[in-house]
C-alpha cells in the first residue's frame, strides 16, 4: 500500500486552489492533517512572496509544497532550498497545468515548423489585473509551443493586452487578453499551418472541465482524448508521484524560464 | 392579362459587368434563387467567349462593352464586377444611364477622390448603389444588429477572424468556373510583394467585415497601428486602436478544408459573435449569438440563425426594394466612410508591415552571419 501524505492548506490556497475538493479526490494518497501534526504536503498561495512562504514551509519539515497560480518571481532559492531538502514544489497554474496539454504540446510541437500563425486569446472577468493574466496566458501557451522569439507587449489595460512575438520560422505570434463578464474565461488557441493546424480550447480548473486539443490536415481532424481531471486534481497526482518515486518536479525551472520572458517584455 | 400587370409583375432586369468568377460562382447562383424578382438579361466582359458562354447559362444577351450594356433598356439593375480599377467609373456610368439601382463590388473605389465623385454623381442622379460586402445583408448580421442594443456603445474589443482555403475550392463548389486569373508563386522576400500582399489583404478581404467594425467604432477616423503583420502566404496579423477600442484583425488562407470567420464586439457586460458561411457557397445565413452576464459563470446567450440566406442573396433582395422603391437607400456618405476607413487601414499597416518585415530579415541575416 502506498504512502498516504498528510495536508494542510492557507486559507487563500484553499480558496483559489480548491485544495479540499482535490484533496478528497484522491483519497488513498492524501488526507488532512490532524490537529496539532505537521502536515508533510503543504499548499499555499502564489501571490507575491510565495517563494519565501515556500522556504518556510521546507524548512518547517513540508516534502512536498504546491503553489497555485504563481506570479513571476526569483525562484532561486527556492529551488536550492528543495533541493538540499529533497523537496519536491510543484506549480498549480490555472491553464498551463491542464492535463489536455500534454498531448496538444505533441501535436503543436510535430506541426510548428509549419507555422503560418498562432493566434491565442485569454479571457477573465472584468476587473482582473491583466498583467496577471498574460502571466497565466503565457505559461499556457509556451507550455505547448516552447520559448517564442520577440515577444512584445503592444499594449496593456484594464480592457486587457495585446502582445506579439514569433516563431522561431518567423510566423507571427500574437497573444491578446479580453477583459469580460460575457464570455467564459479560459485560453482559446489557434495555430494555422499551410494546410490545418491545432485548435485548444483549455477551461478553468473549477471543474473537471476537459480541454479540447483538435489536430487539422488534409485528411480531417482529430479530437485528442477528453480528459476530465481539473488542473488542480492532476497537480496533485502528479506530487503524488513525484514522492513516490523520489523525483525533483521541473516545475520551478520552467516558470525561471517563464519569469525570465516576463521581465524581458518589452 | 393586361399589359400593364404584365409590366407589373415582370421581374427587374439585371446587367452584370465582368463575367468572372465572381459573377459566374455568386451572383448567377444567388439570381438563380430570385428568379420570381430578378432576370439577368445581360452580360458583359472584354473577353468575348466568356461573356457569350455565361450569358448563355442564362439566356441572356451578352456584349463586350460596357456602353453596350448600359445602353440596353431592359437592363433596370447593373452590378459592377469587372476589376477593382474600373469600379469608380462604371458606377458613374450607370448612375449617367438612368438605372434603377447600382451594385458595386467592394471596393467601390479606390481612393477618397473617387468615392467623392461617386457620391456626388449618386446624389445628382438619385441612383442608389449600394457596395458588395455581403455580410452587412447577412440574416443572422440583420438580427443581432436588432438586438443588440447598446452594444455599440459599450464595446471595448473588436475582431475579425477568417480562416478560408484558396477561392477556388469554394467557387467549385458553388458552380462550374469557364475562367480563373492566372495564379503566380510571389517572392515573398521582396518588400513589395509583401506591401502588395497586405494591402490585397485589406481591399480584398478585410473589407468584407470592416463595415462591421465600423458599427462598433465610432472613432473611426482616430486610428492608432499597434502591429500589422503579413501571414504567409497571404494572410495578416493587424491590431488597431481606436479611441479606447481595440480592434484585432486576422487572416489566413491556407490550404485547409476548414473555413472559419468569425466577428466579435465584446464590452464587460455583453458580447456578440458572428460565425459567417464561407465566400461562395450558398450555405445559409450566419449564426449569431449574444451573450450577456454578470459574471463568467452565469452569462446567458440568445442565438439568431441559421436562415436559409445568406448576404449575397440579401444584397439582391435589398436591390430589388431599391429599384421598386420600397425602401430608403443607404446613404452615400455611410459608404464613404466605409471606404476611408479601409484606406486609412491599408496606407498605414502596409508601411508597419514593411517596416516588421525588414526588421525580422535584418535580424535573420544578422543571426546567420
Amino acid at each position: 500500500m502506498s504512502t498516504q501524505y498528510t495536508v494542510t492548506a492557507t486559507p487563500q490556497a484553499e480558496e483559489s486552489g480548491s485544495v479540499a475538493l482535490a484533496v478528497a479526490s484522491l483519497p488513498a494518497s492524501f488526507g488532512p492533517v490532524a490537529a496539532g501534526d505537521a502536515a508533510s504536503i503543504s499548499a499555499i498561495d502564489g501571490a507575491p512572496g510565495w517563494t519565501t512562504e515556500a522556504i518556510k514551509a521546507i524548512d518547517g519539515g513540508a516534502s512536498g509544497i504546491v503553489v497555485v497560480n504563481p506570479v513571476p518571481e526569483n525562484t532561486a532559492a527556492l529551488l536550492d532550498a528543495a533541493e538540499a531538502a529533497s523537496a519536491a514544489v510543484v506549480l498549480d497554474q490555472r491553464w498551463a497545468s491542464n492535463p489536455g496539454l500534454a498531448g496538444a504540446e505533441d501535436a503543436v510541437r510535430s506541426v510548428a515548423g509549419r507555422a503560418a500563425m498562432l493566434d491565442t486569446v485569454a479571457t477573465a472577468a472584468a476587473g482582473t489585473d491583466p498583467e496577471r493574466l498574460l502571466t497565466e496566458h503565457l505559461a499556457a501557451v509556451v507550455r505547448v509551443t516552447g520559448q517564442l522569439d520577440g515577444l512584445r507587449v503592444l499594449r496593456l489595460g484594464t480592457h486587457g493586452y495585446t502582445v506579439s512575438g514569433r516563431f522561431a520560422n518567423g510566423a507571427p505570434v500574437s497573444l491578446q487578453g479580453v477583459l469580460s463578464n460575457s464570455r467564459p474565461a479560459g485560453v482559446d488557441f489557434r495555430l494555422y499551418t499551410d494546410d490545418g493546424g491545432v485548435s485548444i480550447a483549455v477551461p478553468e480548473p473549477l471543474a473537471a472541465w476537459p480541454a479540447e486539443v483538435r489536430a487539422t490536415g488534409p485528411q480531417g481532424e482529430i479530437l485528442l482524448p477528453t480528459l476530465y481531471e481539473s488542473a488542480h486534481r492532476t497537480t496533485w497526482r502528479r506530487l503524488k508521484e513525484h514522492l513516490d518515486a523520489g523525483t525533483l518536479p521541473s516545475d520551478l525551472a520552467g516558470f525561471a524560464r517563464l519569469t525570465e520572458s516576463i521581465a524581458h517584455l518589452s | 392579362m393586361s399589359s400593364h400587370s404584365q409590366a407589373a409583375t415582370r421581374p427587374l432586369g439585371v446587367g452584370i459587368l465582368g463575367a468572372g468568377p465572381v459573377t459566374q460562382a455568386i451572383h448567377l447562383p444567388s439570381l438563380a434563387r430570385l428568379r420570381d424578382i430578378l432576370e439577368v438579361r445581360h452580360i458583359m466582359d472584354v473577353d468575348a467567349t466568356v461573356a457569350e458562354s455565361v450569358a448563355a447559362r442564362v439566356g441572356a444577351n451578352h456584349s463586350t462593352s460596357m456602353d453596350a450594356l448600359l445602353g440596353d433598356p431592359d437592363v433596370d439593375i447593373v452590378a459592377i464586377c469587372s476589376p477593382h480599377q474600373f469600379h469608380a467609373d462604371q458606377v458613374i456610368a450607370a448612375c449617367r444611364a438612368g438605372k434603377k439601382a447600382v451594385l458595386c463590388e467592394k471596393p467601390f473605389a479606390m481612393s477618397g477622390e473617387e468615392a467623392a465623385r461617386i457620391s456626388a454623381v449618386s446624389e445628382e442622379t438619385g441612383v442608389p448603389i449600394i457596395v458588395g460586402a455581403m455580410h452587412t445583408f447577412d440574416p443572422g448580421w440583420l438580427a443581432a444588429e436588432a438586438n443588440w442594443g447598446d452594444l455599440p456603445q459599450n464595446v471595448h474589443t473588436i475582431r475579425s477572424s477568417i480562416v478560408l482555403p484558396p477561392n477556388a475550392r469554394f467557387e467549385d463548389f458553388a458552380t462550374e468556373i469557364i475562367t480563373r486569373p492566372a495564379g503566380g508563386t510571389p517572392d515573398y522576400s521582396d518588400v513589395e510583394v509583401i506591401k502588395n500582399a497586405l494591402r490585397g489583404g485589406i481591399m480584398g478581404l478585410a473589407i468584407h467585415d470592416l463595415p462591421l467594425v465600423r458599427r462598433f467604432t465610432p472613432d473611426f477616423e482616430d486610428l492608432e497601428i499597434l502591429q500589422a503583420r503579413h501571414v504567409s502566404p497571404f494572410g495578416y496579423v493587424i491590431s488597431l486602436r481606436s479611441g479606447d477600442r481595440i480592434i484585432e484583425l486576422r487572416a489566413a488562407m491556407n490550404k485547409t478544408w476548414k473555413p472559419e470567420w468569425v466577428f466579435e464586439a465584446i464590452s464587460d457586460d455583453a458580447a456578440l459573435r458572428v460565425d459567417f458561411t464561407p465566400s461562395y457557397v450558398q450555405a445559409g445565413s450566419a449564426v449569431a449569438t449574444i451573450t450577456r452576464g454578470t459574471g463568467t459563470r452565469n452569462a446567458t446567450g440568445t442565438t439568431y440563425g441559421p436562415f436559409e440566406h445568406n448576404g449575397y442573396e440579401g444584397e439582391w433582395r435589398e436591390l430589388a426594394q431599391l429599384a421598386l422603391g420600397t425602401k430608403q437607400p443607404p446613404s452615400a456618405e455611410n459608404l464613404i466612410n466605409d471606404l476611408t476607413f479601409a484606406i486609412a487601414i491599408a496606407d498605414a499597416t502596409v508601411d508597419e508591415a514593411a517596416a516588421e518585415h525588414t526588421q525580422h530579415a535584418n535580424s535573420h541575416a544578422g543571426a546567420h552571419s
